[in-house]
């Protein structure tokens, strides 16, 4: 992966979840302290000046530095598990990854998350959407087939009751509402997709 | 010098209770412990950060460790990156104390002004939880 | 607690009692001596360990309660004598009389 490519996927993820901010918003104000937009805006904001920078290393590096930027600047409870995730990501990516390497990578990502943040699927979490996203893309499914499955199991968290974080608190009245960190997964995916398929 | 002594970190979602606990730290304790508090995320909201916790480690240090206290979930998430990210040498001298953020702070340092452990002034702290039912 | 060699008993007058500063005060002072100490509020106990700040604020022990402290081993006259001495000088605080923690 060039640095054309490194940069363009910042850019366009970047975009992403700072224009989304506001839903992610909304979001985490129906099962949480709504501060989720806000934290990812702050952080991604941070991410894309460091666009350049990214953009000079390779890919492993240029990940990592996301997750490390991410976990000093979103705060929240976000920040240490997305941060983790990329920084996971980073370290078992190669710089040139074929799909079976990214899957392999993000299995560990996600194994990664599960222990910082101490949970698992099913508790109404990113991972919700995470982990499906993996075994889709393990199994061969194609960009149009990762999104739906992206989009299904972010819907998937609707009536979930939340186990973790401040949603927890809630119990039963969490249900009804999706995920906050579900969601931003979700833009994430996407994300990455279309500026995948944007590279020249 | 105070380094002798085991060092105490608060960290709390809120600025406030971080610097209040702090107080009552000293004015119960005295000024023979190292201690740090932080509070707040990035945006100066509510929260927590990873770069305050890890300067409040270092305002903080002892060769003998440090006990950081946190109230919510997020908060003991936030220290554990923050642990992570010290160097080798230091991450492993440094615990999250599983205890009420004032009271543990408070029982904390007192078993620190005697000189005690690391793992002594973690246990200390710890009981408080040890005999309820919480946690 | 193996046969004690040293016991004393003291009242406390503290107006606020065994709140929390006097309680850091009297474990810091325990912790000082080597020997194992103890106190109760009763002269037949039950009896926990003076050096634990835990135990010591649990028993929220109020003003005009008898402390009753004993000790094994060395130093044990000496630490029974120091601790009772502090609890009779209300824990060497000025304002006794003011509000506390």
């Amino acid at each position: 992966m060039n640095a054309e490519d490194i940069r363009l996927l910042i850019d366009v993820l970047a975009e992403r979840v700072i224009a989304a901010s506001d839903e992610l918003t909304a979001l985490d104000q129906a099962i949480g302290d709504g501060d989720h937009g806000i934290n990812m805006k702050r952080g991604f904001e941070a991410v894309r000046a460091e666009g350049p920078a990214m953009a000079a290393s390779d890919l492993p590096a240029a990940l990592h530095k996301l997750g490390m930027t991410l976990v000093m600047k979103v705060g929240g409870a976000s920040g240490p598990l997305y941060g983790t995730l990329f920084m996971a990501l980073g370290k078992a990516m190669p710089a040139d990854p074929d799909r079976a390497a990214v899957a392999s990578a993000l299995s560990s990502a996600i194994a990664a998350v599960k222990a910082r943040g101490k949970s698992d699927i099913g508790q109404k979490t990113l991972l919700d959407v995470l982990e499906p996203v993996q075994r889709a893309l393990a199994a061969g499914s194609d960009a149009q087939g990762l999104r739906a499955t992206a989009r299904e199991a972010a819907e998937g968290t609707i009536p979930l009751k939340a186990m973790r974080g401040r949603a927890s608190f809630l119990g039963e009245r969490s249900i009804g509402h999706m995920d906050p960190g579900a969601r931003s997964s979700e833009i994430m995916v996407g994300a990455i997709l279309d500026a995948l398929e944007q590279r020249t | 010098m105070t380094s002798s002594n085991v060092g105490i970190v608060i960290v709390s979602h809120s600025k406030d209770v971080a610097r209040g606990a702090a107080e009552m730290v000293r004015q119960m304790v005295g000024p023979e412990v190292p201690l740090a508090h932080c509070g707040g995320d990035p945006g100066g909201g509510l929260g927590t950060s990873v770069e305050s916790i890890m300067a409040a480690i270092a305002e903080a240090w002892s060769d003998r460790g440090v006990a950081v206290l946190v109230d919510l979930g997020g908060a003991e998430t936030n220290s554990e990156m923050a642990i992570e990210l010290l160097p080798a040498g230091q991450r492993e001298r440094v615990v999250v104390c599983n205890a009420p953020i004032v009271e543990g702070a408070v029982m904390a340092a007192t078993e620190s002004s005697a000189g005690s452990s690391l793992a002594a002034v973690r246990s200390t702290a710890e009981e408080l939880y040890a005999g309820s039912m919480v946690r | 607690m193996s046969a004690p060699t040293a016991s004393r008993s003291v009242l406390m007058k503290h107006p606020v009692g065994l709140h929390a500063r006097p309680s850091v005060k009297l474990t810091k002072l325990a912790k000082s001596f080597g020997c194992r100490i103890e106190m109760a509020q009763q002269a037949q106990g039950p009896w926990i360990d003076a050096k634990s700040i835990v135990k010591v604020m649990a028993m929220k022990a109020p003003r005009d309660t008898t402390l009753h402290f004993r000790a094994v081993g060395d130093g044990a006259a000496d630490a029974v004598d120091a601790l009772s001495e502090l609890v009779r000088r209300n824990f060497d605080e000025d304002h006794a009389d003011a509000p506390a923690p």
